[in-house]
């Protein structure tokens, strides 16, 4: 036998099982199957099941297998560290207001949208009657108010943000959940996206708590059980609050470590559905039409992205760039020359098949999405704009200024063959117009390290770095982390914020700050969409395309809609059926 | 022999202990650590970041982080995971029964095939048979593991069909889910892992089996034994191969860790719930406590492994003297 031995055998073998993983196997080029925007299922038909011919009416009974590729560890969302954890929590636990599949806030376990006092300081809920969780006890406002109180203990592994300004919860009546803060929290929609039942167990001992690994909830399921390693058995919620739902008798969730293995057995049959497929792997999903595999996908609000260091590249870092600005990359006249150079739509072309939407907005989904014009692509331009900015032809081509070449550095995570493929296209499309572009990519430890562990970003080590990210459903801690100046990391600040340009703007800091102080959803997205467009002109980033939330599954597995948060895989999963 | 045994036991557990030093300032060396997790939550404070930190006591140099860890471990304490809360000697003895259910059996299996293929290549040398099976071998040794696995599962779990018209194998995992338990269905889910470990470390036994076998049968007691008369089966498996098996014997034993530490890319293309993919996953996520574990346990095995070798080859040959 060939026993692993020692971690760094495992690091190669993870490099190669990420390699392996990633690879599209021989890409012809495929047709997309359906609009890559929405999820393409229609919505749910509300009727119940019953008897009837029409092959579109929801059958009761049937066991679904889901795949995973990772394995949750915790079921308490008070606890929950990982994506997977807050996917398969969705089975069972309800929020009072929740994201659904066209990106609105829709009520849950509230009967209505909470309303705010005119100050904004007040929220109140009123609250569904007569909810219950699996274990028949019935969901009040007390279950509310610990919800809240474990967000806020020692033990608690998630963000108290919002939870800590609540200067006073009340429960007037068992089915109203008054909320006083200490100042106006803007995004208060997001708040108790998830319940915690308030018999759960003592706060003080949350992590001995047998509610971690058989939690119950309101939602359409409840965990009955879990094989390490191996899968976890959901099975209907008996009081569920709907009447025939949920239709499915089982969810059951398989852990499917190898991703190339799920695909397989997708088409098989041996599982119904896949979570978590990246986009390199779709058109081996279109290939396998045949064999009854389709998808659903959406927009999540994240992007692929470049970003620019606008400050000085030797880990000097200062909070501000300006007096110790970034040689090359410091002159908006560069940073526009490269989003010139860059075309967008061959990117989403060549390297995934046409099935994702280029970038070009921080805000592209969700109740503040702000859609900006999509970037132009004009070499010409950019070549112009180089010379303006003083950066004249060398002799190999590569331009340069007073005797600094016009190179580049791009970093990003080793072992993801997309993001090998893109950093080489990019690399063509600027050296089409005279920037070299060199490539070094670091195991995803390395590369989003923290400023203690000498990470990159937070030191500003880098000229340009291409990773994923976005804003959640609310905007409002995504752009305050990302684009404020208060949020430059340095050591004096402990490395908070992921401002990685070192991008300042005082108009962006007060739209934000401003946005920050009112509940009027309206009057904050006025105020989102100016600071989307501004950073669109000052370019500290470079959207390259919006990444999907994707779900593989079989064409008899019916009524999966995908959340556009990455998170909500269950979003809706009292509708699932299978056809026989 | 009693006190020889003391002082090994000693040295094992010096060892041990400068082991699990140097690993656990590796494993706090890596960049970044566990509350990587949390780098891409931009509504996490810092506040409710330091909090965290300093909960799961990640705030506390190494060096007294490191002593913590061993003064809780001499009081029988391995910690709990950081990710799951439960006891890391919980998680792993949940995972220990398959390991040694897949493992046992591979081992097994793989001794059943590549003893007596090696002792056939070594006598039938530059046979077609010796070719065919060398040949075979090689193969074995350095096909990427994960590759093979997964045209096994496309050839016997997609392309390949059942009378029934269903894949002939299943693909993944230790049962079917979502049916009654049936032994027919687990030893069906067993066949494609077991398969592959067998054909790679049969592969290294074998050779190693038939290289040995030749080097003992060009020795002069076997031309002796010929010469008396004994049956030509006598002479090889009496007198040959209880001689050419000592360093499989060896082979066997180095082995023996691995029942407990599992094979990761087999557990990781057949869904096998075993202990490498356990600790591979830990240390992804820098669960240290459950990686430590995991790693002393292990060590610990083949800290013992190799002592028992030293032991079972003087048992088996009587020039080797333990003082």
């Amino acid at each position: 036998m060939k026993p692993i031995q020692s971690p760094f055998v495992l690091l190669l073998a993870l490099a190669l099982l990420l390699s392996a993983c990633s690879s599209p196997s021989t890409p012809p080029p495929p047709q997309p199957e359906q609009p890559t925007s929405q999820a393409q299922q229609p919505a749910a038909p509300e009727a119940p099941a019953q008897p009837t011919t029409d092959p579109n009416a929801p059958v009761s009974g049937g066991i679904l297998i889901f795949g995973s590729p990772q394995e949750p560890s915790i079921l308490n969302t008070l606890l929950t560290t990982s994506s997977i954890e807050d996917a398969v929590t969705s089975l069972f636990v309800e929020g009072l207001v929740q994201v659904n599949d066209q990106g609105e806030y829709v009520p849950v376990l509230a009967e209505e949208l909470p309303t705010v006092s005119e100050d904004g300081l007040v929220v109140t809920w009123k609250l569904r009657k007569g909810v219950k969780f699996s274990n028949g006890l019935e969901f009040t406002c007390e279950d509310v108010r610990f919800t809240m109180e474990g967000a806020l203990s020692d033990l608690s592994q998630v963000s108290t943000s919002g939870y800590r300004d609540i200067e006073t919860l009340e429960c007037p009546d068992p089915y109203t959940v008054v909320a006083t803060f200490s100042e106006v929290y803007a995004p208060y929609l997001r708040l108790f996206a998830y319940i915690v039942p308030h018999d759960a167990g003592e706060l003080d001992q949350m992590e001995t708590w047998e509610y971690n690994q058989k939690p119950w909830g309101t939602g359409p399921f409840v965990l009955e059980e879990h094989v390490p390693g191996d899968h976890l058995t959901f099975v209907k919620n008996p009081y569920y609050r709907e009447a025939g739902k949920p239709y499915l008798d089982k969810v059951i969730i398989k852990i499917l470590p190898s991703r190339e293995v799920g695909i397989q057995l997708l088409g098989t049959g041996e599982i119904h559905a896949l979570w978590d497929i990246t986009e390199a792997d779709l058109p081996t999903i279109a290939k396998m039409n045949e064999q009854g595999v389709t998808y659903a996908a959406a927009v999540t609000g994240e992007n692929e992205l470049l970003v620019l260091n606008l400050g000085a590249n030797d880990g000097s870092a200062p909070a501000d760039p300006n007096t110790a600005p970034h040689p090359i990359l410091a002159d908006l006249r560069v940073r526009q020359a490269i989003q010139y150079a860059i075309d967008k739509q061959q990117i989403a072309d060549a390297l995934l098949y046409g099935n994702v939407n280029p970038g070009n907005s921080v805000l592209p989904v969700g109740p503040f999405a702000c859609p900006q014009p999509a970037s132009e692509f004009n070499p010409e331009k950019a070549k112009t704009l180089l010379e303006e900015a003083g950066w004249k032809v060398g002799a190999d081509g590569i331009r340069e200024k007073d005797g600094l070449r016009l190179s580049l550095k791009i970093n990003s995570t080793s072992g993801n063959l997309l993001r090998e493929q893109t950093e080489q296209v990019l690399a063509e499309m600027l050296k089409a117009v005279g920037i070299e572009l060199t490539i070094e990519n670091l195991p995803s430890d390395v590369f989003f390290a923290g400023g203690e562990s000498d990470g990159l970003r937070d030191t500003g080590k880098f000229d340009i770095i291409l990773y994923t990210t976005g804003p959640a459903l609310d905007p409002d801690s995504h752009l305050f982390s990302n684009y404020s100046s208060y949020r430059i990391p340095t050591a004096e600040n402990e490395w908070a914020g992921a401002n990685f340009s070192r991008y300042i703007n005082a108009d962006v800091d007060q739209w934000i700050d401003e946005a920050a102080l009112i509940t009027d959803t309206a009057k904050r997205k006025e105020l989102y969409c100016k600071v989307a467009k501004q950073i669109n002109q000052d370019i500290p980033r470079i959207y390259l395309y919006e990444r999907l939330s994707i779900t593989a599954h079989r064409n008899e597995f019916h009524n999966l809609t995908i959340s556009p948060s990455f998170v909500d895989f269950a979003w809706g999963a009292q509708n699932w059926w299978l056809s026989k | 022999m009693t006190t020889y045994l003391i002082r090994r036991l000693f040295q094992a557990a010096l060892t041990l202990l400068a082991v699990s030093f140097i690993l656990f300032g590796l494993i706090s060396a890596v960049p970044g650590g566990f509350m990587t997790v949390y780098a891409e939550k931009s509504d996490m404070s810092p506040e409710d970041l330091a909090r965290i930190r300093a909960k799961l006591g990640l705030d506390d140099p190494i060096p007294i982080r490191y002593l913590k860890w061993l003064g809780n471990l001499a009081q029988g304490d391995w910690g709990k995971s950081l990710t799951s809360k439960r006891p890391v000697l919980q998680e792993i003895s949940s995972r220990l029964p398959n390991t040694l259910l897949l493992m046992g059996l591979a081992l097994i299996c793989t001794i059943l095939v590549a003893i007596p293929l090696g002792i056939l290549s070594a006598i039938k040398q530059y046979s077609w048979f010796d070719h065919f099976f060398t040949t075979l071998a090689f193969a074995g040794q350095s096909l990427p593991v994960f590759w093979f696995g997964l045209l096994l599962i496309i050839l016997f779990a997609v392309l390949l069909r059942g009378p029934d018209g269903r894949p002939l194998l299943p693909g993944a995992g230790m049962y079917t889910l979502g049916e009654p338990f049936s032994l027919i269905d687990r030893i069906r889910h067993l066949i494609l892992p077991i398969s592959m470990l067998t054909f790679v470390s049969a592969a290294e036994y074998m050779r190693y089996l038939r290289s040995a076998m030749l080097d003992v049968i060009h020795e002069d007691y076997i031309r002796t034994a010929r010469a008396k008369g004994l049956r030509e089966q006598m002479v090889i498996y009496k007198h040959a191969l209880r001689n050419a098996i000592i360093p499989l014997v060896t082979l066997v034993s180095l082995d023996l860790p691995s029942l407990f530490g599992g094979a990761l890319f087999t557990e990781t293309i057949f869904a096998w719930p075993g202990i490498g993919r356990l600790y591979f996953t830990a240390a992804l996520k820098n669960d240290y406590p459950l990686v430590m574990a995991t790693l002393v346990i292990y060590s610990a095995l083949i800290i013992l492994s190799n002592l028992l070798v030293d032991v079972v080859y003087a048992a088996l040959d009587p020039r080797i003297r333990l003082s």
